[in-house]
C-alpha cells in the first residue's frame, strides 16, 4: 500500500509550448535522440466569424504529459515479465531494466502512448518522475525547469504537498484524460490531473486489451523469468521477443516521426 | 472520431484525492480489486554532483542556472530559483547548453585559412602563430588604410564589450554588433520619444497590446513568463499578428493584422483616446509636448479609416483604444524587442511610444517603467589619439539619427563594399554571424571578397566564420569567467551576474579577453588590458563591497531598488525635457515629427504574391542553436508557411517542396500548408540554409532568410529592415 501517491497536476491553460519540459527530460535522463519521456500536445482551436464574413482560429491550447502513473495501469497486466510494476512506497509505475525483455507489449497496452522501446537500450523507457533527482530533493525536471510552472508535481495524499493543494483549490474542476471505447471500462485511473478545460481530448487510444496477454503472462512469464535469471539465455530470450514483437512497438509520444505533437498539427492541417 | 475523453473527477472522487490520510488509505482499498500487486522499488541514490552557479549563453536574457558536474562533466543545467527574473525557469534552449559544451561542431583549435575563401580547407595552426598572424595583419592594415580600416563586430555577449573597448584602444570607430539588425529602430524611437528606453513591467499590467512582437515565442524575461501570469490574473493581452502565433493562440484576444500597418491601428488609437479625452489631461499638460499638433495630426485617422488599412474592424479598434485608456495606467503597447521590419520602423515604433504617452503609463505600476539603477562602475580609461583617423565611422552621417555606438551593419557593408568614404580591409568578429542574420548573404559575401583579412572567434564554425582566414575557439559560457553585467527585470529592478567557469575550457578554445589582451600586447596597447577578470570585477562592484560574496553565494546580486514614481516631477531626457508626441528634433532635421501613415508598398513583382516575415520559436535563437544536436530535434528544417486557400492555389500539399524567390536570391524548403497565416503573408524561421561545412544540422537544410531578403534599412537610424521583401512561391518541379 502506497504511503505516498505522487503525481502531477498540470494548469495546462498556462502552457505556452515552449519544450523546455522535453527538453530538460531528455537531458535530464539521457533519453536517445529521436523518442520522448514526455510531451506537449496541441488542440486543434476552433475556426470562429472573422471580419467580413471570413474565418479566424480562436483560442488555442496546449496540453503538457508524460506518464500518468495510473492507478489500473494496463501496461502491468501486459508486461509478461513483471519488469513493469507498481512501487508500493509513492505509487509510481516502475520499469525494472534487468527484467524488461523489450517485448513491446506494454507499449500498445498503455493507452497515452507514453511508453516506447529505447532505441539504443533496446528496452521499454517512459517517464519516471526522475527518482535521482528527488532522492537530491529536486522536482523531476520538467517541473523544476517549466517556464510558466504548468506542471505541479507532488504526493497528493499528502494535503500540504503544492500538488494537493492544487487539487483542493480546483476541486470540481479537475480532469483526467481517458480512453473511451466500447464494452469495457478503459478509465485507467491515470495520476495526471489537468485543471480546467484541457485539450485536445481525443487522442488517448484503446489500449490493446491486457487480457489478452494473460497466457503470455500467466505461462510464458515464469519461463521467462528463469531464463533471465541465467545471463546467457536471457539474451537469447529478449532477442526472440523482439523479433517476435516486430518494429510496431517503437513509436514514442514524441518520436521525431510519428509524435504526438507531430499528429496535432497534422489533424490541424488536414 | 475521438476514442478518449477527458474525465471530470467526481466529488467523491477528489475526497479520495485530496482528502486526509485515513480517506486515502481508504480509497486505494477500494481500487485494490483492480489494481496490481505494488512491489518495493529499489531506492534511488541522488546524482553525485557538484552544483555550480553560473549564467545561462543559449540567447541574450542571461538566465541564472546551477549547473551539475558529475566527475568534471556538466549533465544538467538546472534553473536557479534565486534569479528571480526569469521566474525561476530554464527554457529548452537553456536546458541545451550542456548540448552545446558538448557539441562535436565545436571549433578545437586555433584555423587557418589554407583553400579559397568559403571552400573550408583549414589547417590547425598554434596559438602562438595565431596571435602572431592576427596582429601582424591588424598592424599592416592600421598603417595601410588608418587604424580605421579595421572593422569590429560582436554579439550579445558578456565579453563583447571588452571588443570595443580594444576598437577604441586600436583606434577604429568602426564597431557594429548585433543590435542593427534588431532593435535599434525601437531604441531609437522611444529614445525620440521619452529620452529613454523603459521597459514593460507586464506583471502588474492589466491590458496589453502586443503588436510586431511575439513574446511567448521569442521568449523575453520576465515578460514571456508575465504575460502568462498576468492573464491568470485577468488581464487582457490582445495580440496583431499576421501569423497565428503561440502568443496569438493563447492570448485574450487575436487580430491577423495587414502586415506592415500597425502604425495605422495606432494612430486610430490615438484618435478614439484624444477626441473622447480619455486621457488624464493634467498629466498630459504637465509632462507632454505637442498634444495639440498631434490631435490635429490624428483628427481624420478614425477607426474606420484604420481598419480599411489593416482589416481589423472600427468597432474593436474603438473598442480596444476605449479597453486601453480605461485600464490606464496600468495599460501598455507593448513596446517589442525586435523592430528591424520596415523602412519606416522607427516612425511605426514612434506611434506605439505615443500611445502609451497617451495612457500616463510611463514610471507606474503596469506600465513602461524607466531602467532601474544598477549602480555598475565603468572600468573607464583614456583612449590612445591617432592623428591619421578618418572624422568618423565609414556609416557616419548615411541616415539622419545613427547610433554612433551601434552604427549600422548594412550600411557599414555598403560603406565597405564600395571602399568609401574610406577603405575597410580587416575584420575581426567575435560571436556574432552577419552571414546567417544580415539581409542580403550574397552582398555580406561581397564585402568580406574587399577584405585583406579576417578573424572569427567563435565557438562554432558558423557561416561567417566559413569566410574568415583566421577562425579561434571560444569556450563556452560554462567554461569562462566573466565580468559583471547589469540585467534590467521590469518594476523589480536591476540585477547583476557575473561567471565563474563551471568547467576548465575544453580543447584548446580561449576567451576572447584573452585573445584580445594577448593581441594588445603585440600591438603596443598592453597598458588598456592590464588588469584580469576578477580585478575588473572588483572595479565594477565598487558601490557594493557584499556584492562579491553574495555573487558566488547566490549566483545574483540585487541592487536596492527605489520605488516607482521616482521620476516624477524630473525632466525627461529630451529636448523640450516632456515627453515628445510631437518630435522637436525630427523636426529641425526634416524628418516627420509625427508619425505620418504610409502603406506598406505593394510588391513590385506580381509573380512575387507573398511579403516574407520571420520570427523564431522558442527552442531556438536564430543561427546559433539551430544547430545544436538537441535542440535540432525540435526544429530540425524550417518549413515555409504557406495559407492553405494560397496554397491551393499555387497547386502546394503539405510537405510539398517549393521554390522561392525574391530578387535577393532563391531557396527551396518544404511547405507547412496551413490556416495560421494570412494569404498575402509566408513565414520561415531563422538559421536554416546554413553554407558552413561545420555545421552538422543545418548546412543545406531548409532555406535561408538571408538569401532572401533584400537589403533595406530603416531611413532614420539605418537599423535592417527585413519584412520589405515579397517572395514568389512555386511547387518544386511545377511550370
Amino acid at each position: 500500500m502506497s504511503t505516498q501517491k505522487l503525481a502531477m497536476v498540470i494548469d495546462s491553460a498556462k502552457c505556452i509550448d515552449c519544450k523546455g519540459c522535453m527538453a530538460a527530460c531528455k537531458q535530464a535522463n539521457g533519453v536517445s535522440r529521436g523518442v520522448w519521456r514526455n510531451w506537449i500536445k496541441e488542440a486543434m482551436p476552433p475556426l470562429e466569424n472573422g471580419p467580413a464574413g471570413s474565418k479566424k482560429l480562436g483560442h488555442g491550447h496546449f496540453q503538457p504529459g508524460a506518464c500518468m502513473h495510473c492507478d489500473e495501469p494496463s501496461c502491468i497486466q501486459a508486461c509478461p515479465t513483471g519488469a513493469t510494476y507498481k512501487s508500493a512506497a509513492d505509487g509510481t509505475v516502475v520499469i525494472d531494466p534487468k527484467l524488461c525483455i523489450g517485448c513491446g507489449n506494454c507499449i500498445k497496452a498503455c493507452p497515452y502512448g507514453a511508453r516506447f522501446r529505447d532505441p539504443v537500450k533496446r528496452i521499454a523507457d517512459k517517464c519516471n518522475y526522475c527518482p535521482e533527482r528527488r532522492a537530491a530533493g529536486l522536482a523531476p525536471a520538467c517541473v523544476d525547469t517549466c517556464p510558466t510552472k504548468a506542471r505541479v508535481f507532488g504526493d497528493i495524499n499528502d494535503p500540504g504537498s503544492d500538488a494537493a493543494k492544487l487539487l483542493a483549490a480546483n476541486q470540481g474542476k479537475v480532469v483526467r484524460v481517458i480512453a473511451k471505447g466500447p464494452g469495457k471500462n478503459w478509465d485507467t485511473k491515470p495520476n495526471m490531473y489537468y485543471l480546467a478545460s484541457t485539450a485536445p481530448d481525443g487522442w488517448a487510444v484503446q489500449p490493446v486489451d491486457p487480457l489478452s496477454f494473460d497466457f503470455l503472462t500467466a505461462v510464458v512469464a515464469p519461463a521467462v523469468k528463469w531464463a533471465v535469471g541465467l545471463s546467457g539465455l536471457g539474451v537469447l530470450a529478449m532477442l526472440g521477443r523482439q523479433l517476435l514483437a516486430g518494429a510496431g512497438g517503437a513509436h514514442g509520444p514524441g518520436g521525431s516521426a510519428d509524435g504526438a505533437d507531430k499528429d496535432a498539427k497534422e489533424d490541424h492541417h488536414a | 472520431m475521438s476514442d478518449s475523453e477527458t474525465k471530470r473527477i467526481s466529488r467523491r472522487d477528489f475526497l479520495r484525492l485530496a482528502g486526509a490520510s485515513a480517506t486515502a488509505v481508504a480509497a486505494t482499498a477500494v481500487g485494490a480489486a483492480t489494481a496490481p500487486e505494488a512491489k518495493a522499488a529499489p531506492a534511488a541514490t541522488a546524482p553525485k554532483w557538484e552544483s555550480r552557479l553560473s549564467v545561462c549563453d543559449m540567447c541574450f536574457n542571461r538566465c541564472g542556472l546551477i549547473a551539475r558536474v558529475e566527475r568534471g562533466v556538466i549533465t544538467k543545467l538546472d534553473p536557479n530559483p534565486k534569479f528571480t527574473k526569469s521566474r525561476g525557469m530554464l527554457c529548452a534552449r537553456g536546458n541545451a547548453g550542456v548540448a552545446q559544451v558538448y557539441d562535436p561542431d565545436r571549433v578545437k583549435t586555433p584555423l587557418l585559412r589554407v583553400g579559397k575563401r568559403g571552400e573550408g580547407k583549414w589547417k590547425a595552426i598554434s596559438w602562438d602563430e595565431a596571435i602572431e598572424l592576427a596582429a601582424s595583419r591588424m598592424q599592416d592594415i592600421a598603417a595601410k588604410y588608418t587604424r580605421c580600416g579595421m572593422l569590429f563586430s560582436a554579439g550579445a555577449d558578456m565579453q563583447s564589450g571588452f571588443v570595443s573597448r580594444f576598437a577604441e584602444a586600436f583606434g577604429s570607430f568602426n564597431v557594429t554588433s548585433h543590435e542593427s539588425l534588431c532593435l535599434l529602430s525601437g531604441n531609437r524611437a522611444f529614445v525620440d520619444t521619452f529620452g529613454d528606453v523603459p521597459l514593460p513591467d507586464v506583471k502588474n499590467s492589466k491590458y496589453v497590446i502586443l503588436a510586431g512582437a511575439n513574446r511567448l515565442e521569442a521568449l523575453v524575461t520576465p515578460d514571456s513568463m508575465d504575460l502568462v501570469s498576468s492573464m491568470g490574473n485577468g488581464a487582457k493581452v490582445v495580440v496583431l499578428d499576421p501569423r497565428y502565433t503561440k502568443s496569438a493562440a493563447l492570448a485574450s484576444e487575436w487580430h491577423p493584422i495587414r502586415p506592415g500597418t500597425d502604425m495605422a491601428f495606432m494612430l486610430a488609437c490615438a484618435h478614439v483616446i484624444i477626441t473622447e479625452k480619455l486621457y488624464d489631461a493634467t498629466y498630459m499638460a504637465e509632462r507632454t509636448s505637442g498634444l495639440d499638433k498631434l490631435s490635429a495630426h490624428v483628427a481624420d485617422l478614425t477607426p474606420e479609416w484604420a481598419e480599411g488599412e489593416t482589416g481589423i474592424p472600427a468597432a474593436d479598434i474603438r473598442r480596444m483604444a476605449r479597453e486601453l485608456a480605461a485600464a490606464a495606467p496600468a495599460s501598455m503597447v507593448y513596446p517589442g524587442r525586435r523592430t528591424s521590419d520596415y523602412e519606416n520602423s522607427t516612425q511605426i515604433r514612434r506611434s506605439f511610444a505615443i500611445v502609451n504617452a497617451l495612457l500616463g503609463n510611463y514610471d507606474r505600476p503596469g506600465g513602461l517603467v524607466p531602467a532601474r539603477p544598477a549602480g555598475l562602475k565603468k572600468v573607464a580609461f583614456e583612449p590612445p589619439w591617432y592623428d591619421d583617423s578618418p572624422p568618423g565611422r565609414v556609416d557616419a552621417k548615411s541616415v539622419p539619427l545613427l547610433f554612433d555606438d551601434e552604427g549600422s551593419f548594412v550600411l557599414t557593408r555598403e560603406a565597405v563594399i564600395k571602399g568609401a568614404p574610406y577603405p575597410i580591409k580587416g575584420w575581426f568578429v567575435y560571436k556574432t554571424n552577419p552571414m546567417a542574420t544580415a539581409p542580403e548573404r550574397r552582398k555580406t559575401r561581397e564585402m568580406i571578397d574587399q577584405l585583406d583579412f579576417m578573424v572569427v572567434v567563435d565557438i562554432a564554425m558558423s557561416d561567417t566564420a566559413w569566410m574568415a582566414d583566421l577562425v579561434l575557439p571560444a569556450p563556452s559560457a560554462m567554461e569562462r569567467q566573466d565580468p559583471v553585467q547589469a540585467l534590467q527585470s521590469g518594476a523589480e529592478g536591476a540585477c547583476l551576474v557575473w561567471r565563474d567557469p563551471v568547467i576548465p575550457p575544453l580543447y584548446e578554445s580561449r576567451p576572447v579577453f584573452d585573445i584580445l589582451k594577448a593581441l594588445a600586447g603585440k600591438l603596443g596597447l598592453a597598458e588598456f588590458f592590464d588588469f584580469d577578470i576578477p580585478a575588473y570585477r572588483l572595479k565594477q562592484l565598487a558601490a557594493f563591497p557584499e556584492a562579491a560574496e553574495i555573487l558566488k553565494r547566490d549566483g545574483v546580486f540585487y541592487p536596492p531598488n527605489p520605488p516607482l514614481g521616482g521620476t516624477d516631477g524630473q525632466p525627461f531626457k529630451t529636448p523640450s525635457q516632456k515627453i515628445e508626441l510631437f518630435c522637436s528634433r525630427y523636426a529641425d532635421m526634416g524628418l516627420d515629427p509625427l508619425p505620418v501613415y504610409q502603406p506598406p508598398k505593394a510588391s513590385p513583382d506580381a509573380a512575387r504574391k507573398f511579403r516574407l516575415v520571420v520570427g523564431r520559436s522558442a527552442c531556438i535563437t536564430q543561427g546559433s542553436s539551430t544547430n545544436n544536436p538537441l535542440l535540432s530535434e525540435f526544429e530540425p528544417e524550417n518549413l515555409l508557411w504557406l495559407n492553405e486557400d494560397a496554397a491551393r492555389e499555387l497547386g502546394v500539399r503539405q510537405g510539398d517542396v517549393v521554390q522561392v524567390e525574391s530578387p535577393a536570391g532563391k531557396g527551396e524548403l518544404k511547405a507547412l500548408v496551413t490556416p495560421k497565416i494570412r494569404r498575402d503573408t509566408v513565414y520561415m524561421l531563422s538559421g536554416f540554409g546554413s553554407i558552413s561545412g561545420g555545421l552538422t544540422h543545418t548546412r543545406g537544410v531548409g532555406a535561408s532568410i538571408v538569401e532572401l531578403m533584400e537589403s533595406r534599412f530603416d531611413s532614420i537610424c539605418g537599423n535592417s529592415a527585413i519584412h520589405e521583401t515579397f517572395l514568389s512561391v512555386k511547387k518544386k518541379g511545377a511550370a
